[in-house]
């Protein structure tokens, strides 16, 4: 019973972790599209969404990495939530990319994994 | 380098917002490192500042640049940055395989700008033809 009791919490912990760094992924998408629209900070109230979803992000992610490895928790963030600004950006904004700017990206943010998951110690 | 005469003004002030993005964005990875979970609050006002900083810079260079490549390179710039100076401020160390990764982002953020010149854009323009306009070559999306 008491086994079952800490497998019951060890799962629901990893569990809560992956939704705290889907909710850091999500916002940060947001950050990028809000970022956009905002026209440097032009527009108000997208403004206040870009600083309010970068906020958000930025907490969640603070929760997920307590319990994930700070490299891998990193690496895994940013690399979904690049790969899903480029999707948000091409259904939201028309911005469609042509494969030399897509490889760039998909080079840049496999350095950053890279980087992150090679540890700093 | 592409010559000035082809060089879009807009896009190279845009990606010298973008690269001054990035800076900020170190200055808010390396405070919100030494804020401890803002607990301390020097790093925290310093961590708000730049976190302001970054996200107005960013949201400037994105009038004229696509937000996917953007944002990589904002990403980019903060990983590289946070690394080199990590080891300044923190007890960090940079080893040879985190040397390489450094280099393969540096890499690709300049084959991301190159791929972004307008030069690119107004040869793959003229090399398509399918508008005759004149001024085809000069107008830019958004």
């Amino acid at each position: 019973m008491y086994m079952q009791l800490m497998l019951f919490s060890v799962y629901r912990k990893a569990v809560m972790s992956w939704f705290y760094l889907s909710i850091a992924v999500i916002f940060e998408v947001a950050v990028g599209l809000f970022a956009s629209k905002a026209k440097g900070f032009t527009h108000a109230w997208w403004t206040v969404a870009t600083l309010a979803s970068g906020a958000i992000a930025t907490f969640f992610l603070g929760l997920a990495l307590l319990s994930f490895d700070v490299g891998v928790g990193y690496a895994i963030w940013t690399s979904v939530a690049g790969v899903g600004i480029v999707i948000v950006g091409a259904l939201f904004l028309g911005q469609r990319l042509d494969w030399k700017k897509t490889l760039g990206i998909l080079i840049v943010i496999g350095g950053v994994v890279g980087l992150q998951l090679s540890g700093s110690a | 380098m592409t010559t000035t005469s082809t060089t879009n003004p807009k896009i190279s002030r845009s990606w010298l917002v973008l690269l001054l993005a990035g800076a900020f964005e170190v200055g808010y990875a390396l405070s919100v490192g030494g804020s401890e979970g803002f607990t301390v609050l020097g790093w925290s006002v310093s961590a708000f500042i730049f976190f302001l900083l970054t996200l107005y810079s960013l949201s400037v260079a994105l009038k004229h640049i696509d937000v996917g490549i953007g944002y990589a390179v904002w990403a980019g710039i903060g990983a590289v940055g946070a690394a080199l100076f990590g080891p300044l401020f923190f007890q960090e160390s940079l080893t040879p395989a985190r040397g390489i990764w450094l280099a393969v982002i540096i890499g690709g953020l300049v084959w991301l700008k190159l791929a972004d010149s307008p030069k690119i854009r107004s040869r793959k323009t003229v090399a398509g033809s399918r508008s005759v306009r004149p001024d085809a070559t000069t107008s830019l999306p958004g």
